[in-house]
């Protein structure tokens, strides 16, 4: 199978198992799929939009797992090695793509497989081991209730191979807790839910080895690329800094320009940011800096605290731990966030969406919604460092007011009522990261749209924040939200890591991403060319979660961005009203050709993106 | 003369050596006159950090002028600057 395929950078292989039969097939990688949605998220969802009937229960065995790499991942590419984990979510509702970096995607390829999609539920815990041509599953009752580092030690050493990569879920996936993630070596698929989807299977893990390569039409054209890609990564200024500091990096620079969201987002100053910086986390935490597969931005720090209440060991922090459990949380301690991220990976939870679910609760408990006794003593005020500690645990354990913060912001309010979804800060179910949108109109517009919600891998907010275009004016922002939208997809499918942004956007899909495709496919596309795979992408998305059910109404903001504007800072006053985002979203749906009533592709616009077999179901 | 405080943080507060400096600049003086008189001082290490070498260019970021006033590299370079002032630089990065 390897080498055959007709375009460079793919092995031509997909591997199925189906965990209710123990079925392990091996089958062709449709080329004219390849060709129209590339790998990754896009082509997850092409495969998902054919193979799953519509309304599935996404805990049931109906559901589908894929895990699939793109045709860069593997190569010389910096970059280029993340792997996308895709499924219907639990906790949106509709397709997902959770994407993590590290080695498992190359290992995959290596090992001979474009991507992975386990099916079926088995009827008791096990975990696929694939040592290249060879692909067992095995019983994982062993490793059921283990932390996923500890898991990924007992496979480890049970294969004898240290040098295997494994996806692992911890006690919150096999609980099929809606935002449990999956640990992929150090790495997380954190979002939406895909740790439930693989707990639902009864699939402890996932282990990889491969000792193949991967095959491009011209070594040559890809060294070049790659050179000149890594001399991008080391010149250009907003790229600079992630070797030192991290994501980190910005939680200074953010607070000051009045963007850093604080107190479950009442706020976007905190006082306290101070101690909790990317330089304060570097010289008093950090031990060491670490890579993805063959990427020289060398993002990742290995931080240790070493004792005391806060001992830990982690990758981290990352911005987002500093965003979740730091400003808004109202926690200003960079010892306790690492402990937070430690407990966050020990349980296998989401980290933002963990974060955002305690913050709400802070906010119920200062605003009398919750007392002490919904709490089980612990004074839950934002602040309370080891509150907020506890509570992870709850979470972890389903225990206690924990039982209802691991539903989700969104469940937990229509639990607990009171109005208390007005200070949800999520939409289409999923917790906000660390970005704002209350100064940027084509961000709002793009989390509100984008088919994750509360995601900044949908949109970016880059733009309007570094003053690339003006923030201030709702003129082109529908364009300039698809185009964003654009780039990113199209990095989703070949895994382009997205804090390559200005090499790869950062207002629409650059020449640098479209040489890195043609390079290792052999593809000879131009600009217009990569659009309109990446339209073809977006709009088969849409259409997943069309024929789900979702329409324009479901493109929402958290009430809080439209009701509440920024009370201080560079930023105050800002805020997207209701009329205001209605607006945006006519001028977003207009620019994709979407019907302005429904939200939903036009029939017209599937033909012309060659998605004709989804009209029967949403036009 | 006037003088002039500049704030920054990560790899550009490393090339100032502090968190805040102050600098000497002309009077009357510009927002991208600051910057020349910065890259004078400090050097191809700041450069490096403001200007994208494969293009030649100042690369796109807000600045805030005297805790108050939101400006940007691409339209405020000509913006005057008094003695006191202070500017924070507030580079656009996204996180992980």
């Amino acid at each position: 199978m390897a080498n055959s395929f007709k375009y460079g950078g793919y092995v031509g292989q997909l591997l199925r198992v189906n965990l209710t039969n123990k079925g392990i097939t091996k089958e062709p990688l449709r080329e004219d799929w390849a060709r129209d949605f590339v790998g990754g998220a896009g082509l997850a969802a092409r495969i998902l939009y054919e193979e799953l009937p519509p309304k599935i229960d996404p805990l049931g065995p109906e559901n589908k797992l894929i895990m699939m790499t793109g045709p860069v991942n593997g190569t010389m590419i910096p970059a280029a090695s993340r792997t996308a984990v895709c499924a219907k979510s639990p906790y949106t509702g509709s397709f997902f793509h959770s994407i993590f970096g590290g080695f498992l995607g190359p290992e995959l390829k290596f090992a001979g497989y474009d991507g992975l999609i386990v099916e079926g539920q088995a009827s008791s815990p096990v975990y696929i081991w694939i040592d290249d041509d060879r692909v067992e599953i095995r019983d994982a009752s062993h490793l059921w209730g283990k932390d996923p580092f500890k898991a990924q030690e007992i496979i480890r050493k049970e294969i004898g191979d240290e040098e295997i990569h494994i996806a692992t879920i911890g006690q919150a996936g096999e609980e099929k807790a809606p935002y449990a993630m999956i640990l992929c070596d150090i790495r997380a698929a954190g979002r939406g839910g895909m740790g439930a989807v693989m707990g639902s299977k009864n699939l402890k893990a996932i282990a990889v080895r491969g000792t193949g390569g991967v095959t491009v039409p011209n070594v040559l054209r890809v060294y070049n690329t790659a050179v000149r890609l890594n001399q991008l990564v080391a010149t250009i200024p907003a790229v600079q800094g992630l070797a030192k500091y991290g994501t980190p990096r910005n939680v200074a620079a953010m607070n000051e320009g009045g963007i850093l969201p604080t107190r479950n987002w009442q706020t976007e100053v905190f006082k306290g940011m101070k101690d909790i910086t990317g330089e304060v986390m570097r010289e008093k935490v950090v031990k060491g800096d670490r890579a993805c597969f063959a990427c020289s931005i060398n993002c990742t720090k290995y931080s240790v605290v070493p004792k005391g209440k806060y001992k830990s060991v982690i990758n981290g922090v990352d911005y987002e731990t500093i965003y979740g459990f730091g400003s808004i949380c109202e926690v200003d301690n960079i010892e306790a966030l690492c402990k937070a991220d430690e407990l966050c990976d020990h349980y296998g939870l989401d980290l933002i969406s963990t974060a955002l679910c305690i913050a709400w609760a802070m906010e119920c408990y200062e605003k009398g919604i919750f007392t002490k006794e919904d709490t089980d003593g612990i004074d839950l005020k934002f602040g309370n460092v080891d509150g907020m500690l506890q509570m992870i645990e709850k979470i972890g354990k389903r225990e206690g007011l924990g039982a209802l913060l691991a539903k989700g912001t969104r469940a937990a309010a229509q639990i607990v009522g009171k109005d208390t979804y007005r200070f949800t800060v999520q939409n289409k179910g999923l917790e906000w990261p660390g970005h704002t949108c209350r100064p940027f109109p084509a961000a709002a517009v793009g989390y509100a749209t984008g088919p994750r919600g509360g995601s900044h891998h949908d949109i970016r907010p880059t733009a309007e924040k570094s003053g690339m275009v003006d923030r201030r004016t709702l003129e082109g922002k529908g364009a300039l939200a698809a185009e964003v939208n654009h780039w990113l997809i199209l990095c989703d499918s070949m895994l382009l890591c997205h804090l390559g942004e200005p090499i790869w956007g950062p207002l629409k899909i650059s020449n640098n991403t479209i040489e890195a495709l043609n390079a290792v496919t052999g593809w000879e596309l131009d600009y217009e060319g990569a659009r309109k795979i990446a339209e073809r992408q977006w709009n088969m998305i849409r259409c997943f979660s069309a024929r789900e059910g979702f329409t324009r109404e479901d493109d929402q903001l958290p009430v809080r961005f439209m009701e509440e504007p920024v009370p201080e800072g560079p930023m105050k006053g800002s805020c997207i009203p209701k009329e205001t985002l209605e607006r945006l979203k006519d001028d977003y749906y207009s620019y994709r050709g979407w019907d302005l009533k429904t939200g939903n592709p036009t029939k017209e616009k599937l033909i012309e993106l060659g998605l004709d077999f989804a009209i029967k179901d949403i036009c | 003369m006037a003088r002039v405080r500049v704030k920054s943080f990560s790899v550009i507060r490393d090339v100032l050596g502090a968190e805040v400096i102050e600098i000497d600049v002309a009077h009357p003086e510009t927002v991208g006159g600051l910057f020349n008189a910065l890259v004078d001082k400090y050097g191809q290490p700041f450069k490096n950090r403001i200007w994208d070498p494969n293009t030649g260019e100042m690369v796109p970021f807000l600045m805030k002028l005297n805790e108050e006033t939101l400006i940007s590299s691409v339209s405020d370079l000509d913006k005057e600057i008094q003695d006191g002032d202070e500017i924070v630089i507030i580079f656009p990065i996204g996180g992980g």
